[in-house]
């Protein structure tokens, strides 16, 4: 019995979906919050919801709601996709996203993608999903065939993929979702020499990986790997509804995609997560500390200690990958630290953790006071406690937070943690490896502030260099991220996605310039980011960036201290701004007229727009070295 | 226990009506399926799924796709399957 659809339901039956929408997120997540149900069931009840809001016009929430944040999403695909629409947009209103479903023609998938002028082209959707099951490879065999008929057929399709990859890099927009092709026991049993039937799988998984590949080539390109994901669900497809009605996947496999698909939308467009809170008891550890003592808890190779052995191993592993670690814990804070210093069977150590909040007070208490502590929003945190109520005082208190249920059954940890892919990224740049490292030197400067009077007298001390240029090659896709990851100092809140930066960085019309911070306590890496382009009055700042690691410490105004100075130098009549309010930005709002930058009209649209005459440039903040090299033509200290 | 409450119209609409939201009458049981409001064709794959979770058999796939309306599903999984149209 789940209430949450009952509830949808009752929306629904009301006719009150639309204007009750700002509802439903919760309602999902309340839906979700199901550990100890077979993952398939709650899928299935996903379907079910995603059933009645598809049904929803978005122009109608629309007009209730006009914030609500849009995505256009495309289904095309080589057999039947109508099954897809259900989970998909049900997965999209689990993050808040409302769909406008375009549907390709049926079985036109190529012309879809291939055609500059195709409808789905025409849509601009933000994400295209194109289903392919293995029929796209059987119809073009003959009959009878052979394992060199399916090598070529495979092949052909591998050429028009590849073909379809690069229109849609062209005149495409967003990004392409492909699938590995399954591949059927009904197949490869027709095939009785037991030699040629494993070549055949050979040479189909040959097919898989080379399509997988892909995805180093084409920027915009994404190819989900079903095979993980049919291991999960079972049959990837039903016998009678794949002859029937052309459906290439089963209803479970058509839900996991949908859901890695939206996974791959919000890597795009920002909303990767940044911290991992993680409670203690009977999460990373077997046991309660409070009760059963240091030597009563378990998290090592016993029986009840195993599986959170593997929820420390994986947290540590995502921690290397960039994901910040915290805890939130309802215990004594001297017991807890004791546990992370000397406790022999733990994986992870105080040093591997930004925040450990052991104590009694409430855990959105403890949730703020770790996204305070690393100067981001709430909403970049996830939360895993396998206590319900605490899991609810959360979700009620705090909704922008994400909650992970974890059960009574602790071998399912590590996978609840996995299931949403709330940390997937496009690229794990060489920022994301230092990340935990650049917080511990952050914890350093707070010392160093508590210690020294004045904070002028701090920021003198912490002798910081910025160093200014446009990025090499392989600082872009760290350019990328910056922009989908920062939100407070985003001037115009606008995300850069990988593809587009390449395409910025190649235009010669175009300037992008990398802004990287150290002091004595450490390198902070690429933190900043300048987007400009230059017109005949002058050079236009379209937006800039600078990670909230960075703030508080002038490295903003030295920048654009830097390009204002450069820009006279070179004798331009002015620099342009513009400043866009979001829903995270709002204390950068008087950061260009703190410069002289004066509002300039007509004011274009929701943007704010600025000019500053260049005849009064204020100094650089004392406590800074900046190294400005704007043409890029100095060589690497 | 979910075969019998699908045994008479009555419960089989009751339990179509949960599975796929749809505001079905017990007049639009007899009614084609194209003069049902929020018709998709998706819920006759759904439907398959669903009664045979329900039911615990296997459902004469080709013959519920080829159904033109609830009566007819209905008639063509319960026990004595016969009555159809």
């Amino acid at each position: 019995m789940t209430g949450a659809l009952q509830e949808l339901r009752a929306l629904h039956g009301a006719g009150r979906l639309a204007a009750g929408y700002p509802e439903v997120a919760p309602l999902l997540a309340r839906l979700t919050d199901a550990p100890d149900r077979p993952g398939t069931q709650t899928a299935d009840d996903l379907t079910r919801c995603g059933s009645l809001l598809a049904r929803l016009r978005p122009d109608d929430v629309l007009a209730h709601h006009p914030h609500t944040p849009v995505v256009t999403v495309a289904v095309t695909g080589h057999s039947a996709t109508a099954q897809l629409t259900d989970p998909l947009v049900a997965e999209l209103a689990r993050h808040g996203l409302l769909a406008r479903l375009v549907t390709g023609d049926h079985g036109a998938y190529l012309r879809d993608l291939t055609d500059a002028d195709s409808e789905l082209h025409r849509c601009h959707p933000e994400l295209t999903v194109c289903v392919l099951g293995s029929e796209a490879v059987l119809e073009q065999l003959p009959l009878p065939w052979t394992v060199a008929d399916v090598e070529q057929a495979s092949q052909r399709l591998m050429g028009r993929l590849e073909s379809a990859a690069a229109a849609h890099g062209t005149h495409g927009s967003g990004v392409l979702v492909l699938t590995t092709l399954p591949l059927p026991r009904r197949l490869t049993h027709q095939i009785v020499d037991q030699h040629q039937r494993a070549l055949l799988g050979a040479v189909w998984r040959e097919f898989n990986a080379r399509l997988l590949r892909l995805t180093a080539a084409h920027a915009a390109l994404a190819v989900v790997d079903l095979d993980p994901l049919i291991a999960d669900t079972g049959p990837a497809d039903d016998a009678r509804l794949a002859l029937y009605t052309r459906s290439a996947f089963s209803p479970a496999l058509f839900a996991a995609l949908a859901r890695e698909a939206v996974h791959v939308l919000r890597a795009r467009r920002g909303m990767t997560k940044k911290c991992l809170v993680l409670d203690l008891d009977n999460t990373l550890w077997h046991g309660v500390l409070g009760e059963d003592g240091p030597d009563g808890i378990e998290c090592g190779s016993t029986l009840r200690g195993e599986p959170y052995a593997a929820v420390q191993r994986l947290a540590k592993q995502l921690a290397a990958q960039g994901v910040l670690l915290a805890v939130s814990s309802k215990n004594d804070p001297g017991p807890v630290q004791d546990v992370l210093r000397d406790h022999p069977d733990m994986t992870l150590r105080a040093g591997d953790f930004v925040s450990v909040q052991a104590h009694w007070e409430p855990k959105d208490t403890a949730l703020r006071a770790i996204a305070d502590g690393l100067g981001i929003a709430v909403d970049a945190l996830v939360f895993a406690d396998d206590t319900a109520a605490e899991r609810a005082l959360v979700r009620r208190r705090l909704p922008g937070a994400t909650v992970v249920p974890l059960g009574a059954e602790p071998a399912w940890h590590a996978a609840r943690l996995l299931a949403d892919g709330w940390f997937d990224t496009p690229h794990v740049t060489d920022d994301d490896r230092a990340r935990t490292g650049r917080y511990q030197e952050a914890a350093a400067r707070v010392q160093l502030r508590e210690s020294i009077g004045s904070y002028e007298d701090y920021l003198r001390e912490l002798e910081v260099v910025v160093r200014i240029s446009p990025p090499g090659r392989h600082e872009l896709h760290r350019m990328s991220q910056l922009s989908l990851r920062t939100n407070q100092f985003n001037l115009t809140g606008e995300r850069v996605p990988p593809e587009r930066i390449s395409e910025l960085s190649a235009d010669p019309g175009r300037r992008l310039l990398a802004v990287r911070v150290r002091d004595r306590y450490g390198d902070s890496g690429l933190v900043g980011a300048v987007f400009a382009h230059h017109g005949p009055d002058g050079l236009h700042i379209d937006n800039m960036l600078l990670s909230c690691r960075a703030l508080a410490r002038g490295v903003e105004h030295g920048c654009m201290t830097a390009v204002l100075s450069h820009a006279r130098a070179r004798g331009l009549p002015a620099v342009h701004a513009r400043y866009r309010a979001t829903r995270a930005n709002g204390r950068s709002r008087g950061f260009y007229p703190s410069l002289g930058f004066v509002p300039h009209t007509p004011a274009d649209g929701e943007d704010l727009l600025f000019r500053h005459d260049l005849a009064d440039i204020p100094a650089v903040p004392g406590h800074l070295t900046v190294e400005a090299d704007f043409e890029g033509d100095t060589d690497e200290p | 226990m979910s075969r019998d409450r699908m045994a008479d119209l009555a419960g089989f609409l009751d339990a179509v009506r949960d599975e796929l939201g749809l505001d079905l009458t017990d007049e639009q049981a007899a009614a084609d399926f194209d003069l049902l409001p929020d018709w998709d064709s998706v819920h006759l794959l759904r439907m398959v799924m669903f009664l045979e979770r329900e039911t615990g058999r296997s459902v004469p796939v080709s013959s519920v796709l080829q159904a033109r309306s609830m009566r007819e599903v209905h008639a063509l999984v319960s026990a004595d399957g016969t009555d159809a149209r």
